[in-house]
């Protein structure tokens, strides 16, 4: 379980966006999805998450409206704005720049 | 957009709804927890076991909220309000430091601003005008006034909007309820309100229409001052009918309140009158009669340069033959600008130099105030310690002390405009033995209050960064374990920043002192002085006769007869009269042309000061006559032309010829002058002012010379204790003439004019001086309690291995007095160079760098200092050795 320290804080943001993305969650379901969809790989822990999420709406990419949970509490849900829509295309795009490069490198034919 | 929006209105709550933020993040962190505890139930876990389970991994709620907290980016915004309660808190704790802090800043800054205030009053106001940033001052044609036909015909021209002019050296006759009172009034172009645009409460200005001068109109504008005080404040003032000069005017208009003129200066006249024959009789003579100060009014369009050019050369398109400079023009700038200031060296130069000692007062409040927090934050150390340990940045120490050298300069600055606004209101109602019409207001305009912002900015660092920076440096080991790092007075740690400061003080208080005591001792000087004649037993009329009234020969046929019936009054050893009178305001003419001796071409150049009297005045005035004769009745006009000279007038240019019988050719109204012949030689006095240098002087005769009639003195010597009531004296004039301004007073009271720079002068210093001294000792006797009370163990250690009280004593006062040495010597060496330019302010005799005065100030300062040392020196006496070695 490698902790999400080791992630750069930039691809924290981008996991939470993404997360976002598709539909508004609260706290608790987004790290939850992370961890389901990176099949348990990716795990964050709430000192990390929660100052992101207060981050990321001070930054106005994810916006707070009240709702209710699946078992009926009252939480705070996040959605994407539109703003943050073209935040995470442009960080997408960058991680794929990224990630291309340093397989570049790791691969390279010895 | 919307973004920002959002973004904004995020800050926003975070700023203002601080415990809503914080009561929803508990909530989400909650509710995280559970859905946590609710899954690892699911999971099988025990309800206990599955809570703690959470919990663990939930890591700490508080430092989640802190970083939240910290995303938020609002710290600084709540740090400085958490500051701001505080360090308010804590300071209100110990109100004994806080008050002695604000009433030290308190009083440097009412100084400050109070000086500033005046000054930029004098200087630098706007006239109260319509739009007066298109007003403008103009000079041209070589002199400082034109002449009315050259104003008339540059106003026609139409080079500027409009174009008046005033002029404020012109006097009438005011027939008032007692008496009739001389007053100076604003002799102003027919078109001056028109153009001016002077702001009115009641009535209005007259217009060009109405005022032109050949009408010699008799209409009036009066000041509020003048109307509230003198006319009682009367409601039906407009169409009433006031005297002037004889002659009834209409009043107009009253202007407002508080109005600043277009003289500047905080001169205030009361009254305006047309340009006429009754005020100003040759006013339209062919001759270059200099009249009218021209004010300008730009057009909307054009710029100073483009109204400077028109000018000009409507000058010279309306310049007569005999005036070739009128199109030159020396100035043309806007009205209440910095260019008139050029002319006002003196003024000026005096305000420069209160600001400067008001600074260092400011100068020595602050480092008192520093020395202050300085002693106070160390005593603080430990807290400063442990919150150092804890993780608070420097900076974050630095600004909490910061904030409170911000409470105590605010509070300061508070206090220090109310005391302004005190003494400048009793300045107001305290009435100048000024002759001129000075208004002075209590403004808080913009200016002032920019200034005192700045002053509080400038103390705030000056009180708070040196000590905050001083005391957060370093290791805080020794103020966790309770030592004081300055208690140990190794060699090198006497350099101290306490020292420093103090040492700075008593340097800065030498300089405010010496100044003060150069300026008592000035002040003793020229009480000392004398004037060259009698004071006592002789009282002086100044008569104010309306221009026209009288021909010089019937003028001086009236004075004869006032004298003469003067001179029957009961008590009244002899009476004369004079055109000027020594030592006031009207005091003669100084002269300055090429005199002809004994016929021996080509004559020398001569300066000296030239009066008119009458018959015995020497002997009225008590003026040694050393050779020769009085006036007398006979020397008349259509006699021979005689004069008296003084003994300097011989030294200089009568070298070795005889004086009495002497020829002198001396300038008159035509080139060829006339001849007169020295008749007698006065012992020397002083003429213009009690500082002069020695001055010749040449005396002739009233009847022969005199050639227009606008003043007068008559002067009335007693037996001693016999003097004639001067009521009684005013009315014997007063019957003869009674459109005359009449005012009786003792010559030694006229005298105070004279008297009155060097008066103000002395005591403002003198007063600023013992406020530098006293700031200066608290400080210093504040370092050396403290210094006392932290060497409180080696004192005890001293005592203890047998030092006597004597050894004691001297081991505390020596380092105050060391102290005081150094400051002293720098101050001695400053003020040296400072005081140098004050000489113009001083009378003769006494040099900037008087021995007397500096020793004498170094003596104070270092008495004073001991004093300061001697009482913690015995309360270090009072030190029980076990004790204070038991206090470690």
């Amino acid at each position: 379980m490698s902790k999400p320290s080791d992630l750069i804080q930039g691809t924290l943001d981008l996991l939470i966006l993404k997360t976002v993305a598709l539909e508004p969650r609260h706290g608790w379901a987004i790290a939850k999805r992370i961890q389901q969809v990176s099949r348990d790989v990716l795990l964050i822990t709430q000192g990390s998450l929660y100052p992101a999420l207060h981050r990321l709406e001070q930054q106005g990419w994810i916006k707070a409206q009240a709702g209710t949970t699946d078992t009926g509490r009252e939480a705070k849900f996040y959605a994407l704005t539109a703003a943050g829509r073209k935040q995470l295309a442009r960080e997408l795009e960058s991680w794929d720049r990224l990630s291309t490069a340093i397989g570049l490198v790791v691969r390279e034919a010895e | 957009m919307p973004r920002t929006i959002d973004k904004l209105r995020l800050r926003l709550l975070s700023m203002f709804r601080p415990r809503q933020v914080e009561q929803s993040l508990k909530h989400e962190l909650e509710l995280h927890l559970r859905e946590q505890i609710d899954e690892n139930l699911a999971a099988g876990m025990a309800p206990d076991q599955a809570r703690a389970a959470a919990l663990r991994a939930f890591g700490s709620v508080s430092l989640i909220e802190e970083q939240c907290r910290d995303t938020r980016r609002v710290s600084f915004v709540e740090h400085l309000a958490l500051d701001l309660r505080y360090t308010l808190r804590s300071l209100l704790h110990q109100p004994m430091l806080l008050a002695a802090a604000v009433m030290s800043i308190g009083l440097a800054i009412a100084a400050n601003t109070t000086i500033f205030s005046l000054a930029s009053q004098f200087l630098f106001a706007t006239p109260s005008a319509y739009r007066a940033d298109r007003l403008v001052h103009i000079r041209m044609g070589g002199g400082s006034h034109v002449s009315h036909r050259q104003w008339r015909a540059l106003q026609e021209s139409g080079a500027l909007d409009g174009l008046t002019g005033f002029n404020i050296e012109t006097s009438a006759n005011w027939r008032g309820p007692d008496q009739t009172v001389n007053l100076i009034t604003m002799a102003v172009a027919g078109n001056f309100f028109d153009v001016v645009g002077v702001p009115m409460t009641l009535g209005r200005g007259f217009t060009a229409q109405e005022a032109q001068a050949e009408l010699d109109p008799p209409v009036v504008v009066i000041s509020h001052r003048f109307w509230q005080q003198r006319l009682g404040g009367t409601p039906g003032v407009i169409g009433s009918t006031l005297i002037f000069n004889a002659r009834p005017y209409t009043v107009t208009g009253v202007i407002a309140d508080g109005a600043r003129s277009i003289a500047g200066l905080g001169l205030s006249p009361e009254v305006y009158l047309p340009v006429g024959r009754t005020l100003m009789p040759d006013f339209n003579s062919t001759g270059p009669v200099a009249t009218i100060q021209l004010v300008g009014r730009l057009r909307d369009d054009q710029t100073l340069a483009a109204g400077r050019a028109a000018m000009a050369a409507a000058g010279q398109a309306v310049a007569t033959p005999g005036e070739r400079r009128l199109g030159e023009l020396w100035l043309f700038a806007p009205v209440g600008s910095t260019e008139q200031i050029g002319s006002l060296a003196t003024v000026s130069a005096f305000f420069g130099v209160l600001l400067v000692a008001v600074g260092l007062i400011l100068a020595i409040a602050c480092a008192n105030v520093a020395g202050l927090l300085l002693a106070r934050a160390t005593v603080r150390g430990r807290e400063i310690a442990v919150r150092v340990a804890l993780g608070a940045s420097r900076w974050r120490l630095v600004q909490q002390l910061l904030v409170e050298g911000f409470w105590i300069a605010c509070f300061g600055t508070i206090t220090g405009l109310v005391l302004m606004n005190l003494v400048i209101g009793l300045l107001a109602r305290v009435p100048l033995p000024l002759p001129l019409p000075l208004e002075l207001h209590a403004d808080l305009d913009r200016r002032v209050l920019v200034y005192s912002a700045v002053l509080t900015l400038v103390t705030t660092i000056l009180c708070a960064l040196v000590p905050a920076l001083q005391v957060t440096r370093g290791s805080q080991l020794p103020a966790l374990k309770n030592q004081d790092p300055l208690a140990v007075q190794r060699a090198g740690r006497w350099w101290s920043l306490r020292n420093l400061l103090v040492i700075g003080q008593v340097a800065v208080a030498l300089v405010l002192l010496v100044t003060a005591l150069l300026f008592v001792r000035n002040l003793a000087r020229a009480g000392d002085l004398d004037p060259g004649f009698e004071v006592e037993n002789l009282q002086v009329a100044q008569i104010g006769i309306v221009q026209g009234r009288f021909t010089p020969a019937s003028g001086t046929a009236l004075l004869e007869e006032a004298v003469q019936r003067l001179r029957g009054m009961p008590g009244v050893q002899g009476a004369s009269y004079a055109f000027g009178a020594p030592l006031m305001l009207r005091s003669g003419m100084t002269t300055g042309a090429r005199v002809v001796i004994n016929g021996k071409a080509p004559g020398v150049d001569a300066i000296y000061q030239d009066s008119f009297v009458g018959p015995d005045y020497f002997t009225v005035m008590g003026i040694d006559v050393v050779k020769g004769r009085e006036f007398r009745q006979e020397d008349r006009r259509g006699s021979p032309v005689v004069v008296a000279v003084n003994e300097e007038f011989v030294r200089r240019y009568l070298l070795g010829e005889e004086p009495i019988g002497a020829r002198l050719r001396l300038p008159g109204p035509t080139d060829a002058g006339y001849l007169a012949e020295v008749v007698a030689v006065v012992r020397n006095g002083k003429y213009r002012s009690l500082g002069e240098s020695q001055q010749a002087a040449v005396y002739e005769v009233f009847g022969q010379r005199v050639n227009q009639l606008r003043f007068a003195h008559v002067f009335v010597r007693s037996r001693p204790g016999a003097a004639p009531a001067p009521a009684d004296i005013a009315g014997v004039l007063q019957d003869m003439d009674p459109s005359a301004a009449i005012d009786v007073q003792p010559m030694r009271t006229s005298l105070a004019f004279a008297f009155m720079p060097s008066r103000v002068g002395a005591g403002l210093l003198g007063a600023l001086g013992a406020l530098g001294l006293t700031l200066a000792m608290v400080g210093l006797f504040a370092i050396v309690a403290y210094s006392v009370s932290r060497r409180t163990a080696e004192i005890g250690i001293r005592v203890a291995l047998g030092a006597t009280r004597n050894a004691v004593v001297i081991l505390v006062i020596r380092d105050a007095l060391v102290i005081a040495c150094l400051g002293s010597a720098i101050g001695v060496g400053t003020a040296s160079l400072l005081t140098s330019p004050l000489s113009m302010f001083l009378v003769g005799g006494l040099r900037p760098t008087d021995p007397i005065t500096f020793v004498g100030t170094t003596a104070l300062m270092l008495g004073v200092s001991a004093l300061a040392a001697w009482i913690p020196a015995r309360r270090a006496l009072r030190i029980d050795p076990v004790m204070a070695l038991r206090a470690e």
